[in-house]
């Protein structure tokens, strides 16, 4: 018994005398190959744990989860985050590369001041999928009816996946009818539950990851889900000498442009290699890898002459003006809003 | 002549019942309340649950404002008894051909049907998301009723056969002597004879299919979503935890209304046979 | 003669459903391909990567020592229950004991939730892991304790008593060592559902503890590469030895249950 003692304590203090930056993160959101270059600068551990939507880190925070340095939410989460005060404020002085930002990322209408978030990389919420089997099929990509009309869903019957997500999987739907997504008249959101309800039964399963792996695979045809997911599984696919290729792209009626953050949470233990770790990131090559390697958006200027011509060129990744001004970002609801959107959330799995 | 067992030691009885039962009023007991309580409450604003004052009967008004969550209920039962009913059919022959082997053997076939239950829950899961995957058949009702019989067999298999082992083979050579066919020499004396050890492996597969939500969010479809799942969304996705603890409280409502009626029916049955002798 | 090859063919067909999926995890952890689609040829790389694989090797060192300590205490615990259920007659005692054995995981995963949030207050971790697996644990080994102890004749201890032995020492020479078989099994049972806990655990554990369970949870939502088949055929191997080992020591495991 002694000895179990003597070990708990060894663990325990082991445990803090490390130099641990605890980052909770989107899965597939930073390459290993940039992690490690940090490491090997700072002479530190990354510790990250993941999460597949905005909602469950946040519930993860509610239900007490403590200790995370750096979280990465979207922007309405961040709002959600400042407005009850679980956020450090930066320090400037130890972020020297912030300059580099874009100037559109500089003052976010989530936080004007720049006081807690830096932008990180962006994403567009929208459709993959197996470009020879639509072609075989004859279905259009370039629309969410593709994910929503039973005349198209038939054919792909059990072979397409959505985002595991209310605020998103809503925000297709209302899109795809012509609203905003931030629309406050809940008959509006009731017409969004219908047209879900309608197309739910031909859908395979509803995924915030797995989804992924199911495309490159060859398992799923179509999926609902993040342009960085999409060109991760597009990259996959070739790589395994898959006998298809995976394509993507924004529904011409709009879609969700997510613009995710470094923040500092302030249960952190460790803020100074939290700033020391958003810096490395504003650093031009580093901050490249987010597109490079990870195919999402990009918010840092000094970044750019880093980027791969054929990314740049990414539609999906980086999209036109044309195209930005059909997408729209979510922002918070009253909670009122909130619990009616949520309870129609439950109504949609359950029915 | 008094009971030596109740006579010196008060203290002894109270250092002994003492600790555990602390440890369960706290841990256990209390938590418990705390949903009941918690069922009554108001979403906090960032999540969570509101200050204690704020109550509502809202939780519970909407669950039964829609008879769509009775049937979530009910198709939560449906699959509880149709994995155990598969678990039982599967299960027998296997229990009853180990406890029929000679005693050098039954340990090792009692250990290769271990094997399988010493992977980790979810490696099981994961084997069955590999096969059912190129087959074609991963979220569909038919993967999550194959989850959930596989993850819960072995529950099933050992308590039969702890039951099946201690029947006395004299018992059937009688039944045979006596012209019984091998139907209803099972059907007439292994069968009622092996019923407790039914009933275990019954209640070790039944109520834990009950609170599963791995099986049906990893191997599930759109239409599969069970209880379970619907409970964790509310305390991990959508912040309601009132309405979560409602769905808690209803759960075990209902596992103890069955637990209740099982054991009427078991003191009925024993009854029924002290009757007859 | 004929409902001996059914009886056959039936227990082949139940161990083949048992066997084939688990063959196939082990048999894809040797494959040398990202993706979990077919096969592609030979390699042990997935076992190497696993063994670097920091976060993976503390998930489990952190199931194993959960385990060693929750089954322990539940042990004590345990067997002080079902010495008192036995001996002494509370009516609430097997109520308060068996429910939380007989009631879904979820249950007590939430309840245990809400009441280290909202009641406690505390920052869940490795302290709200370890009360939880305490706390399912204590039944099982309660009911083996009690299962034990009904067997056993009362007149030894009327004649310890008789011949003078305290409490102390008519458990500590008597009792104990005739419910060790019990003990032993029990915590056999709290070290297994401990370490395989799932449910429970997902939804007390807190940031950087992590158990083996909960990270194969994430790999399998996120990875899905051969490197999940490699730690299954680990955590296959590592199992089969130690019940291994337990038939050996406590052969009275599997029917002490019954």
């Amino acid at each position: 018994m002694r000895h179990l003692a003597w070990l708990l304590l060894a663990f325990l203090s082991a445990a803090r005398a490390e130099d641990v930056l605890h980052l909770y993160n989107w899965n597939n959101y930073i390459s290993d190959d940039t992690l490690a270059r940090f490491e090997a600068r700072c002479r530190c551990r990354v510790k990250q744990d993941y999460y597949s939507d905005n909602e469950e880190m946040l519930a993860k925070l509610e239900a007490g989860a403590i200790g995370y340095d750096i979280l990465v939410p979207t922007g309405n989460a961040v709002e959600s985050l400042i407005r009850r005060k679980a956020l450090r404020d930066l320090d400037k002085s130890q972020l020297p590369h912030l300059s580099n930002l874009k100037p559109e990322y500089r003052r976010p209408w989530f936080d004007p001041e720049n006081r807690h978030a830096v932008p990180y990389a962006t994403t567009v919420t929208l459709i993959g999928y197996n470009v020879d089997r639509m072609k075989a099929l004859d279905l259009p990509t370039d629309t969410w009816a593709l994910i929503f009309e039973p005349r198209y869903l038939k054919r792909i019957h059990g072979k397409v996946t959505v985002l595991n997500s209310q605020r998103e999987l809503m925000a297709a739907a209302m899109k795809y009818l012509g609203h905003s997504v931030q629309e406050t008249d809940v008959a509006k959101w009731e017409q969004a539950k219908g047209l879900i309800l309608r197309a739910k039964p031909y859908w395979a399963t509803f995924s915030n990851s797995t989804y992924i792996k199911d495309l490159a695979i060859g398992n799923i045809w179509v999926a609902h889900g993040y342009s960085n997911d999409m060109y991760r599984a597009r990259e996959d696919a070739k790589s395994a000498h898959r006998p298809f290729t995976i394509g993507f792209g924004t529904p011409r009626e709009g879609a969700v442009l997510a613009v995710d953050n470094f923040v500092l949470h302030k249960s952190g233990r460790r803020p100074d290699l939290a700033h020391r770790f958003i810096d490395f990131m504003l650093e031009g090559p580093n901050a490249a890898d987010v597109s490079n390697l990870i195919g999402a958006g990009n918010a840092n200027a000094a970044a750019t002459p880093h980027i791969r011509p054929e990314i740049a060129a990414e539609e999906g990744i980086f999209p036109s003006p044309q195209t930005l001004a059909r997408l729209e970002m979510l922002r918070d609801f009253e909670p009122k809003m909130r619990r009616a959107l949520s309870r129609m959330w439950t109504e949609i799995k359950v029915r | 002549m008094s009971d030596p067992r109740t006579q010196p030691a008060d203290l002894t009885k109270w250092v002994v019942t003492l600790p555990p039962t602390a440890f369960l009023l706290v841990f256990f007991l209390t938590p418990a309340l705390i949903v009941v309580a918690a069922s009554f409450g108001e979403p906090g604003e960032f999540g969570g649950l509101a200050p204690w004052p704020a109550h509502s009967l809202d939780a519970y008004r909407f669950l039964f404002g829609d008879i769509i969550y009775l049937e979530i209920f009910a198709r939560s039962f449906l699959v509880a008894v149709l994995t155990t009913l598969i678990c039982i059919v599967l299960a027998y022959p296997l229990a009853w051909l180990i406890a029929r082997s000679p005693a050098r053997r039954r340990d090792l076939l009692v250990l290769l049907v271990m094997l399988p239950f010493a992977s980790n829950f979810l490696v099981r899961i994961y084997a069955w998301i590999m096969l059912l995957g190129p087959a074609n058949l991963l979220y569909t009702p038919f993967a999550v009723i194959a989850g959930m019989v596989y993850v819960h067999l072995p529950f099933m298999i050992l308590p039969l056969y702890a039951n099946l082992e201690k029947h006395d083979p004299a018992l059937l050579e009688a039944a045979q002597d006596l012209g019984a066919n091998a139907w209803t020499r099972f059907w007439r004396v292994t069968f009622p004879l092996s019923l407790p050890g039914v009933f275990a492996g019954s209640a070790l597969v039944f109520i834990p299919v009950l609170g599963m939500f791995a099986v049906p969010e990893l191997l599930g479809g759109t239409g599969d979503i069970l209880i379970g799942n619907l409970i964790k969304e509310q305390f991990l996705e959508n912040r309601d935890w009132p309405l979560g603890s409602a769905l808690a409280i209803m759960l075990t409502g209902a596992v103890l209304g069955l637990a209740g009626c099982a054991a009427w029916a078991a003191r009925k049955g024993l009854h029924g046979t002290e009757a007859i002798t | 003669m004929k409902s001996q090859h059914w009886l056959w063919a039936a227990s082949l067909t139940a161990y083949a459903f048992l066997y084939v999926p688990l063959a196939v995890v082990v048999l894809f952890s040797f494959n040398d391909s990202t993706l979990n689609a077919q096969w592609v040829g030979f390699t042990t790389h997935w076992y190497a990567k696993l063994l670097g694989d920091g976060e993976m090797l503390r998930a489990a060192a952190n199931s194993v020592l959960i385990a060693l300590l929750s089954s322990s205490i539940a042990t004590v615990l345990g067997a002080m229950a079902g010495l008192a259920m036995h001996r002494y007659r509370f009516r609430f005692l097997p109520v308060l004991v068996l429910t939380p054995v007989a009631m879904p995981e979820i249950l007590l995963g939430v309840s245990l939730l809400l009441f280290f949030r909202q009641v406690l207050d505390l920052t869940l971790g490795f302290l709200s892991i370890l009360v939880a697996h305490i706390t399912f644990s204590i039944g099982f080994v309660a009911v083996i304790v009690r299962a034990r102890l009904a067997g056993m004749d009362e007149s030894i201890f009327e004649a310890a008593r008789d011949l003078g032995a305290t409490p102390w020492a008519t458990f500590r020479r008597i009792t104990l060592p005739l419910i060790m078989p019990a003990l032993v099994a029990g915590y056999l049972m709290s070290f297994t559902l401990s370490i395989d806990d799932f449910v429970i655990t997902f939804f007390v554990a807190g940031v950087g503890v992590t158990t083996l369970p909960l990270q194969i949870y994430s790999m399998i939502k996120v990875a899905v590469t051969p490197e999940v088949n490699a730690v299954s055929t680990l955590l296959m191997a590592l199992t089969l030895t130690l019940i291994f080992v337990a038939s050996r020591f406590a052969p009275d495991v599997l029917k002490a249950k019954a």
